[in-house]
């Protein structure tokens, strides 16, 4: 059986946050039913696709799928299961707010197989939640791990953002701690992206939002790797940490370019050697539109995305892989490059991977804009 | 109209900038009708889109008028317009030369400016008939019998009955032309002696060739003439002459002593047409030529790179497009370690230089890289010959050479006496020696100084209108090659020497320079992966150092689920980003990089 990763885009939430720019959409109640409808009609599309894979991960992302009837997630997994073979240990993760939780709605995701909840703490400073436009408050997210543990998940994440304006080393040091003490499984974090067009854009812009330095932001960074190594858990990715054995299947997938279909809206793929999308917009995607922008990947094309999804991995770039997909040398063109990079630390060969060091993680897209061809 | 010597006015107007020469002009032929108003875009005799934009002419042009004044009799008017830099002194003493007269146009509430004296010296110079005009009279600051008062006092010409005049509002233009046709007088040039045809500008026509502007001093041309140019040693025939119209050309049969107009000869190249050369008949010559010829040498040097090395040709046909019509520029194609395929300019000046840098941005939507600008240098080898260099990267090796030398000028600087310790400063920070200092009136000073052209073309200009508040008017002429104590100052990037940034430099001045460009170098290279140690060096000692500390953080945090593409883009950018760039040796320097050396403190 080939194995296959399943995205579900969730594009509604119960407020939009200052920073996101995702596809995601307040106050359509009412169009809950349609989407849904449209996803499980896009996914039987995919029937004849999928013979002979085997799901091996799904993930519900959003927008927030926790704030939908748990039975609309229910019916999807069920129909997914319906259509193709699950492996045994199926990782299907959730996405969720901890101020839209419910035991009854957690325990029936629980019984339709969700067995990985990955919640949006962001902070444990009250302020900073209420200026990232949160619709929680710190105590919820203890309160939230504590429901997902009554209703049986074993397996929980939290995202934690830092690099955010009005946030010190000290609340920061704050946010990682209290997450430790909650003792979950898997930790992310992630440094503020200001994208154009969201209130926080506007807010950097006019100078009433200021975003911490560069030195600043690596040492949170740093302070994020150090505090949570202490706490066991490890980092395999830029922004991501776990314990032993608990390291995000489904996200793994994207990094090591396995195999994945997007459905819903704004939904990204990987298929069949393939790059292709769904329409960004909830209307659009509702009115039909489906596999946009459908790039067939060359050789080069998946060398360049080898090279810079690997690399944001601790574990790094297969050597061995990388010979056995493209019939030659890592090296080969990129000698000088590679001794410059590993004489100033930024990266190592180590037990058959190419993998960047701490440091070089800090500066990737140099590192892998240094490694790219001509 | 028939032939009147009595009946010609020739005549330049001369002012300060922004005291309203151009907006005159196009009163004066809006008046005389040649053109009508609705054909008039501003500044008619401004005719480049950089002219208009910085309120300088470039180019001479002339311009003849049809006048019927209040005595009832017809004139014919020809206004010169000259160019307003001390890059193109030369071009508009010629220009003055064809002038029997000046309008000098005061603004009534700025009154004599710096530009206005250095003017009218020039004007003084060529025995011009100056004729002062009191423009702006409309404003309200407005005075103009101080200023009249002013002009007498200081300059010493007579303001009695001078037009007072509103080149906006249209006020008194009537008046300006009926002092010149009272006052300027009417050339007096023998009709039948052997032609002298004084070359004051020239420029190419797509279908009559080159063509030289004239002012006819003796005898006369006409079409079927073999012409010789007299210091350019070449004959041609000539296919047509006439005069200027603004909005075109007017052929006439013949062109007469005492008249301003052109003359087209199938002229393929613009080379052979010299500014300030003489025009005469091939088979009834002049015995001699008109005075002040001077061939006009480049004096500055620059390279010029297309920033894309693919715009190569497409840089190449803007140079040979921008010659045609400007002898004084050349090029010769030359490659950089650094900057791949590109040209070596020689210019009149640093003014002329940043013109056509300008040109071929703008008008052939060209991204460039220059290279700082260098003077010719001589170079005595040990070997007892000589070679001149015009960019650094050729100067022989250092055992090679005995000695060297540099160009000198004579500097002539004008300036209220208040002005004159700093101006003293000014040219003893710039390796100048004094020569003399006179008082002149109006409370003004002519200081003369030899001053190395090195220096002058670096910054020295500049300094000057900052250190006199725009007061001093300078002019230079080159003298000759001085013995000197030169140095090759080279850049090295990360160990790599650049050859592009390398520049020639007297030894006292190496250490504040190298330091300086180092300084630039390390704010226009940006961050990169690895720490860039910046340092300058003569003959291989460094004398200056400076770091690009590395990259501190440059990663996304996050790839948005499935979706790579953001992820893709940005290091698509990036490596666009860093392909643009030159790299020198394992250094990638933007193309502004080499562009911030050239500025100044």
């Amino acid at each position: 059986m080939v194995p296959i990763s399943l995205y579900f885009h969730i594009p509604f939430c119960a407020a939009k946050c200052a920073y996101c720019d995702f596809a995601s959409y307040p106050n359509r109640e009412g169009e809950w039913a349609r989407y849904f409808h449209a996803l499980w009609a896009e996914l039987e599309s995919w029937k004849g696709a999928l013979a002979g894979y085997e799901a091996v991960t799904l993930f519900f992302g959003g927008g927030t799928p926790t704030l939908v009837d748990a039975g609309y997630i229910a019916e999807t997994v069920g129909r997914a299961r319906a259509l193709l073979p699950f492996a045994g240990d199926v990782e299907i993760t959730m996405e969720g707010n901890p101020g839209t939780l419910a035991p009854d709605k957690l325990e029936a995701c629980r019984r339709a197989g969700v067995n990985r909840l990955s919640l949006g703490a962001q902070s444990f400073d009250d302020g900073l939640l209420r200026s990232l436009g949160r619709i929680h408050t710190a105590r919820q997210i203890g309160e939230a791990v504590a429901l997902a543990r009554e209703a049986g998940f074993v397996n929980l994440n939290l995202d934690l953002m830092y690099a955010l304006p009005g946030q010190d080393m000290e609340k920061w040091r704050d946010t990682l701690e209290r997450a430790v003490a909650l003792g979950v499984e898997h930790l992310s974090a992630y440094s503020l992206i200001v994208e154009e067009g969201t209130p926080m854009a506007a807010r950097v812009a006019s100078g009433e939002a200021v975003v911490p330095g560069d030195d600043a932001v690596n040492a949170m960074q740093r302070e994020a790797v150090a505090r949570l190594a202490a706490a066991g858990y490890g980092r395999y990715e830029i922004s991501n940490y776990a314990r032993p054995g608990f390291e995000c299947r489904h996200n793994r997938v994207y990094w090591e370019r396995g195999e994945y279909l997007g459905l819903g809206c704004a939904a990204h793929s990987l298929f069949g050697g393939c790059r292709f999308a769904n329409p960004d917009g909830l209307e659009a995607y509702l009115a039909g539109g489906r596999r946009e922008g459908f790039q067939r990947l060359g050789r080069r094309d998946a060398m360049e995305e080898t090279l810079m999804l690997s690399t944001r991995m601790t574990r790094g770039l297969d050597l061995a892989g990388w010979r056995r997909a493209f019939g030659e040398d890592f090296a080969r063109g990129r000698e000088d490059a590679l001794a410059r990079l590993e004489k100033a630390g930024y990266a190592e060969v180590r037990d058959g991977f190419f993998r960047l060091t701490a440091r070089g993680l800090e500066v990737q897209n140099a590192v892998v804009v240094e490694l790219m061809e001509e | 109209m028939q032939y009147d010597q009595s009946r010609i006015r020739n005549f330049c107007i001369i002012a300060h900038i922004d005291h309203g020469k151009s907006t005159l002009a196009d009163r004066i032929l809006e008046l005389t009708g040649v053109m009508k108003q609705r054909e008039m875009t501003d500044q008619v005799l401004d005719s480049m889109e950089l002219e208009r934009e910085r309120g300088i002419t470039i180019k001479s042009k002339a311009v003849r008028m049809p006048y019927t004044a209040r005595d009832g009799k017809e004139y014919e008017l020809n206004l010169i317009d000259t160019p307003g830099h001390v890059d193109f002194t030369y071009e508009v003493s010629r220009a003055l030369a064809a002038c029997e007269g000046a309008v000098l146009v005061v603004d009534a509430s700025q009154g004599i400016e710096a530009q206005t004296l250095a003017n009218v010296y020039m004007a003084v110079e060529h025995d011009l008939e100056i004729r002062p005009v009191i423009n702006k009279i409309d404003l309200p600051s407005a005075q103009p019998e101080v200023v009249k008062t002013e002009i007498e006092d200081e300059i010493g010409i007579d303001c009695e009955g001078c037009p007072l005049v509103s080149a906006k509002q249209g006020i008194g233009i009537e008046d300006v032309l009926e002092d010149i046709v009272a006052h300027v007088p009417a050339p007096d040039d023998p009709l039948d002696a052997p032609l002298q045809a004084l070359i004051f500008d020239s420029y190419y026509d797509n279908y009559r060739g080159a063509i030289s502007s004239v002012r006819l001093k003796a005898g006369r041309v006409k079409v079927g003439d073999r012409i010789r140019m007299m210091a350019g040693k070449c004959e041609f025939e000539v296919t047509e002459v006439g005069a200027y119209l603004p909005l075109g050309y007017s052929p006439r049969e013949e062109l007469c002593a005492g008249e301003v107009g052109y003359i087209a000869a199938s002229i393929k190249d613009i080379a052979d047409i010299h500014v300030g050369d003489t025009i005469t008949l091939a088979d009834n010559p002049a015995p001699e030529p008109l005075p002040g010829y001077k061939p006009v040498l480049p004096m500055v040097y620059c390279g010029i790179y297309p920033a894309d090395g693919a715009d190569y040709e497409t840089l190449r046909d803007a140079l040979e497009k921008l010659r045609l019509n400007d002898a004084a520029l050349s090029y010769e194609p030359e490659t950089s370690v650094a900057l791949g395929y590109g040209f070596r300019c020689g210019f009149l000046g640093l003014l002329h230089m940043e013109i056509i840098q300008q040109r071929l941005e703008r008008e052939f939507d060209l991204d460039l890289v220059t290279t700082a600008p260098s003077v010719v240098y001589k170079v005595i080898k040990t070997d007892g010959t000589t070679v001149f260099i015009d960019n650094p990267t050729n100067l022989p090796p250092v055992q090679e050479i005995d000695w060297m030398e540099e160009p000198c000028v004579d500097a002539q600087v004008i300036a209220p006496q208040d002005y004159v310790g700093a101006i003293m400063e000014l040219c003893q920070d710039k390796r100048g020696t004094f020569k003399d200092m006179n008082y002149i009136d109006g409370g003004r000073v002519v200081l003369k100084y030899d001053l190395p052209l090195n220096e002058v073309i670096y910054d020295f200009f500049d300094q000057l209108k900052s250190r006199t508040r725009g007061y001093a008017s300078f002019d230079y002429e080159l003298k000759g090659y001085v013995r000197s104590d030169l140095v090759k100052l080279d850049m090295l990037l990360n160990g790599e020497q650049c050859d592009a940034l390398s520049i020639i430099v007297h030894r006292d001045r190496a250490y504040p320079r190298g330091r300086s460009i180092a300084e630039k170098l390390k704010e226009a290279i940006p961050r990169q992966l690895f720490e860039i140690p910046i340092q300058a060096a003569i003959g291989g000692k460094v004398i200056a150092r400076e770091t690009v500390k590395a990259l501190r953080k440059d990663v996304l945090a996050k790839c948005y689920g499935g979706d790579i593409s953001r992820k893709k883009k940005l290091l698509e950018k990036q490596k666009e980003g860093k392909k643009r760039m030159r790299q020198v040796g394992t250094v990638a320097v933007p193309s502004e990089a080499f562009m911030a050396v050239l500025k100044m403190d």
